[in-house]
């Protein structure tokens, strides 16, 4: 088999970070960070998770050459920051607190009569793909809104399932979450999408 | 027989494949006769999407540039290994 050429770019970004090639550190940080971020604020706030990718970066440097491939790099590296959370939340004796409780949004929940059928159904209608939406500045800011506005266990929960596409196996190892309980985050999280985008094109409002 | 609440509670699970067999059949069968329903899973796919979309398009560049400026400021000090130079 010929090694110089890679069939599979993250195999060559993997080969050039084990070399220290700085110009693959900075493709690997833009790609991997936010991701990195997510997971940490699962369990911290903002501050101490910046904090924990920056280290855990650091900690790459010298932990690459270990890196055997056998889990995606993405994967490996969410579990190097969510193995560094917990470590932090253990040493300093905390929790994540996390309501699991209801599956339903009490906005949605009212919306329904004592006959369990819609009182108030959904208006929302999607024309344009989300692509296309996202072209409308005012509606990518209410979005930005109200994810941040979301707990961070819903969010991060949804970022690492949707936007970096893990399995939900690996979102649960990641956030020690079980498939239950990663179920309830997932679908509290895109119910309250849901309900910012349909107020925001019936009434413009964020 | 599943109501439109029932159906509400579990529509995630719906859309990403996590239904077993009957239940799964129940949600199609009751999707079949209820527009609202069918408009709901809908609009929660497209919000998801839309969600998808937005977040994947732009990193926070300070944030970037914290990280980046922590690891040049790391790689001057790498131990050098085998292999390096290939």
């Amino acid at each position: 088999m010929n090694t110089a050429v890679h069939p599979d770019p993250q195999g060559s970004l993997i080969e050039d970070l084990k070399r220290g090639d700085s110009s693959a550190y900075k493709k690997a940080v833009r790609e991997y960070s936010p991701g990195m971020l997510a997971v940490a604020r699962f369990y911290l706030d903002y501050s101490s998770a910046e904090e924990i990718v920056q280290d855990c970066w650091v900690t790459v440097i010298d932990a690459i050459h270990k890196f055997e491939g056998r889990s995606g790099l993405k994967t490996w590296l969410h579990r190097i920051v969510a193995n560094r959370c917990k470590n932090k939340l253990r040493s300093s004796k905390r929790e994540v607190a996390i309501d699991f409780s209801e599956s339903l949004e009490p906005e949605l929940a009212n919306r329904f009569n004592a006959t369990g059928r819609w009182d108030l159904p959904p208006s929302l209608k999607f024309h344009e793909s989300a692509d296309t939406l996202m072209e409308n500045d005012a509606l990518s800011d209410c979005l930005d809104k109200h994810l941040s506005a979301l707990p961070e266990t819903q969010r991060s929960a949804l970022m690492l399932y949707e936007a970096h596409q893990h399995k939900s196996e690996d979102v649960c190892n990641i956030l020690d979450v079980s498939a239950s309980n990663l179920r309830v985050l997932l679908h509290r999280a895109r119910q309250k999408i849901f309900l910012m985008v349909e107020t925001f094109q019936e009434t413009g409002e964020c | 027989m599943l109501m439109c609440k029932d159906l509400a509670g579990i529509a995630s699970d719906y859309i990403d494949g996590e239904l077993t067999g009957r239940r799964n059949l129940s949600v199609k069968m009751h999707l079949m006769m209820c527009k609202h329903c069918r408009s709901f899973i809908g609009n929660l796919r497209a919000s998801t999407d839309l969600m998808k979309a937005h977040s994947s398009s732009k990193p926070d560049e300070e944030f970037i540039r914290r990280i980046d400026e922590r690891v040049a400021e790391a790689l001057k000090t790498r131990k050098p290994r085998d292999g390096d130079n290939e």
